[in-house]
């Protein structure tokens, strides 16, 4: 008797935190915390939602109108900003929204869904011969996402992406689905490309495509005194050459001195591109990794990162390769995983005259800065755009990408803030801007002054969205 | 008859500890964020089991079988509870020492009931019948479960698991409380 009376003691305790714990997972299941790249800043949200299709789409906007709940929308989340995140706001997954909808081979125009990545589209067009005319050097990004920052790329005939769209549909704030062109519903197509997803949910777009062509690889050291007129005269001014990237050194030896360019020439028996069209995949990544690891350590390790990248550049002198393949990099070697830090971006433009100037100016500004670890700078071409309201090529400008590795915690944040914002200010100083997907490290008075048509973007927004259905952490910083 | 209802007891833990063996570490890294962490998360585990076991060896001796493989079943059906609320990484490692001395009891206690029971000259054979039964169990378990998790989610993996233990505490508590699990038939 008595043991049966413990064993029922015994099933009822347990049932009983059965029952508390399922109540908590369930909790837990309904404020996911959604955090993007950066890893700077967990979110918790109201609920995550992916949908594939256009009627479901709809209907989340509908619903989240009715009660009144903010939406977010998200691609692969690169943007380290909190773009694509807002506190017990619906976060809205576009990744399976992903179909190619339709290819014009004649016509080299493509159609296709706002979730598919630049690799997605790279597949499907590679065998017909075609290449895309704009997207970032790595492939792993949404469409809807690249659109949404207007991303540019190693491309210096062809500039920001939104010159290669020639329309898209938007589902808007009220569930209604436009389509967005320089004729149709023209004020929204510069309000949207580079919105940061604060219209609507791109659905999907069609694009300008171009031919794969088959490049020659030219490398060249320089130091930064010479890039300005080297860049002019042996590249702007050289049709043969169609793509750009250039390197300055972060290594103490040579920082902010030494440079290496990469110019992608015509390559002048386009014949042989057959050999060269299939598409690369990623290699092994254990040695760049390795590297870059070595970088984040220590000056003698970014020593031996600068040396390595220069003589592995030196080495592609003369060869061939693809365009499809120049717009596919290696990305996997930068993953980064430690607990208490992280890696964010920053990308400063600087007219093309003021660089040298302006490179003065930073290495002032960072020599101070010893702690601050800068790991890489890439440079990149694009040309005055200002089709879209918060463009970034106020002029033709130098694009300065760089990668910095900082610690998580607030002291980190602190740090990272305070050069973060001189690095700003050189670059305004020198008529420049700076890029907006990444960490709300700017003050409001820089992003003013960066971009004088954020007045005008912030009255569309209102105009178009009124009830503020699409809200980001972006926003909530920089609205007037 | 109690050698069999130690096998069958044996078999359903070691069903249930395969459920989520393979694929709790999907849970820790949803939680955790880098190797390192993964490396610490099972090192601990290991870590707590060895410097648990020489305890437990005596305590068994004394206080018997049974009363381990219960805190063993009771013990993994309530910890699991706690797994699919575990969102810090800290969470993780509590876990994973509890984890390893419960797992440290289970493995010193399957061994000492084993040597107790088995007779020495056809141990081999007694040993490796046993192992068939019990590697039966844990593999259907893992491919189960591998399907399970398409249907239902990671978390509900745990849940399941966790009443599979508490059945098996109850199985324990229902054997004849006077009969040791060392005494032969």
């Amino acid at each position: 008797m008595r043991f049966i009376m413990k064993r029922y003691i015994f099933a009822i305790l347990y049932s009983i935190i059965f029952g508390l714990s399922l109540h908590a997972f369930h909790f837990k299941l309904n404020h996911p915390i959604a955090e993007d790249i950066s890893r700077l800043m967990p979110v918790k949200m109201k609920a995550i939602k992916a949908e594939d299709d256009e009627g479901a789409l709809k209907k989340i906007v509908l619903e989240a109108k009715e009660n009144d709940d903010p939406i977010s929308i998200a691609g692969m989340q690169h943007s380290q900003g909190g773009q694509t995140l807002y506190p017990n706001g619906i976060l809205l997954d576009m990744k399976n929204h992903n179909e190619i909808l339709d290819l014009d081979v004649s016509e080299k125009r493509i159609t296709v869904q706002s979730g598919a990545t630049w690799a997605d589209v790279q597949e499907y067009i590679n065998p017909y011969g075609l290449a895309l005319k704009v997207s970032q050097s790595q492939n792993i990004f949404t469409i809807g996402g690249s659109l949404s920052v207007n991303v540019h790329g190693r491309d210096i005939r062809h500039h920001a992406l939104i010159e290669t769209v020639e329309s898209f549909r938007l589902l808007d704030a009220k569930g209604q689905i436009l389509t967005v062109s320089r004729k149709e519903n023209s004020e929204l197509f510069s309000a949207v490309i580079g919105g940061y997803g604060l219209f609507g949910i791109i659905l999907d777009v069609t694009l300008h495509l171009t031919d794969d062509e088959l490049y020659q690889i030219k490398t060249k050291s320089l130091h930064y005194e010479e890039y300005t007129s080297y860049f002019k005269k042996e590249v702007l001014q050289n049709s043969e050459v169609k793509m750009h990237l250039a390197r300055i050194s972060v290594a103490p030896g040579s920082y902010l001195d030494e440079m290496y360019v990469t110019d992608y020439y015509e390559a002048n028996d386009q014949t042989k591109l057959p050999a060269y069209n299939a598409l690369k995949r990623e290699t092994i990544v254990a040695v760049p990794k390795f590297f870059l690891g070595l970088s984040r350590y220590n000056d003698w390790g970014k020593e031996q990162f600068w040396k390595i990248q220069e003589s592995y550049t030196a080495k592609l002198n003369g060869t061939m390769i693809s365009r499809n393949n120049v717009m596919r990099s290696d990305s996997a070697f930068m993953d980064y995983s430690n607990p208490s830090k992280t890696e964010v971006l920053q990308e400063y433009f600087v007219p093309v005259d003021q660089f040298a100037d302006y490179i003065d100016d930073l290495r002032n500004v960072l020599t101070d800065e010893k702690d601050f670890n800068l790991l890489n700078i890439t440079i990149r071409y694009v040309e005055q755009n200002d089709e879209s309201l918060l463009s970034y090529a106020k002029d033709d400008m130098f694009a300065l990408v760089m990668l910095i590795n900082q610690g998580t915690d607030d002291k980190g944040k602190q740090h990272a803030e305070k050069v973060i914002r001189s690095m700003i200010d050189v670059a305004l100083t020198h008529d420049g801007s700076y890029y907006l997907p990444y960490y709300g490290y700017p003050t409001k008075a820089q992003f003013n002054e960066a971009y004088p048509h954020a007045v005008e973007f912030f009255h569309l927004k209102k105009k178009y969205d009124h009830d503020d259905r699409f809200m980001n952490l972006f926003y909530k910083e920089y609205h007037p | 008859m109690n050698y069999k209802r130690f096998i069958v007891y044996q078999g359903t833990v070691g069903m249930a500890a395969s459920m989520i063996f393979p694929f709790y570490i999907l849970l820790i890294k949803n939680v955790g964020t880098s190797y390192s962490q993964f490396g610490w998360a099972y090192g601990i585990f290991s870590l707590t089991a060895a410097l648990f076991y020489p305890l437990i060896g005596k305590i068994t001796d004394k206080a018997g079988d049974k009363a381990f493989l219960l805190i063993y079943s009771w013990g993994m059906a309530l910890i699991l509870l706690a797994f699919p609320l575990a969102y810090e990484i800290w969470h993780v490692y509590l876990l994973q020492i509890i984890m390893g001395i419960l797992g440290a009891i289970q493995k010193n206690t399957e061994k000492t009931v084993l040597a107790r029971y088995v007779t020495k000259a056809t141990a081999g054979k007694e040993i490796g019948n046993y192992h068939v039964w019990t590697s039966i169990g844990a593999a259907a378990a893992v491919i189960a479960t591998g399907y399970l998790v398409d249907f239902l989610t990671i978390g509900s993996i745990f849940y399941l698991a966790s009443l599979l233990f508490a059945w098996s505490g109850f199985q324990i508590m229902k054997m004849d409380q006077a009969a040791s699990l060392s005494v032969e038939e």
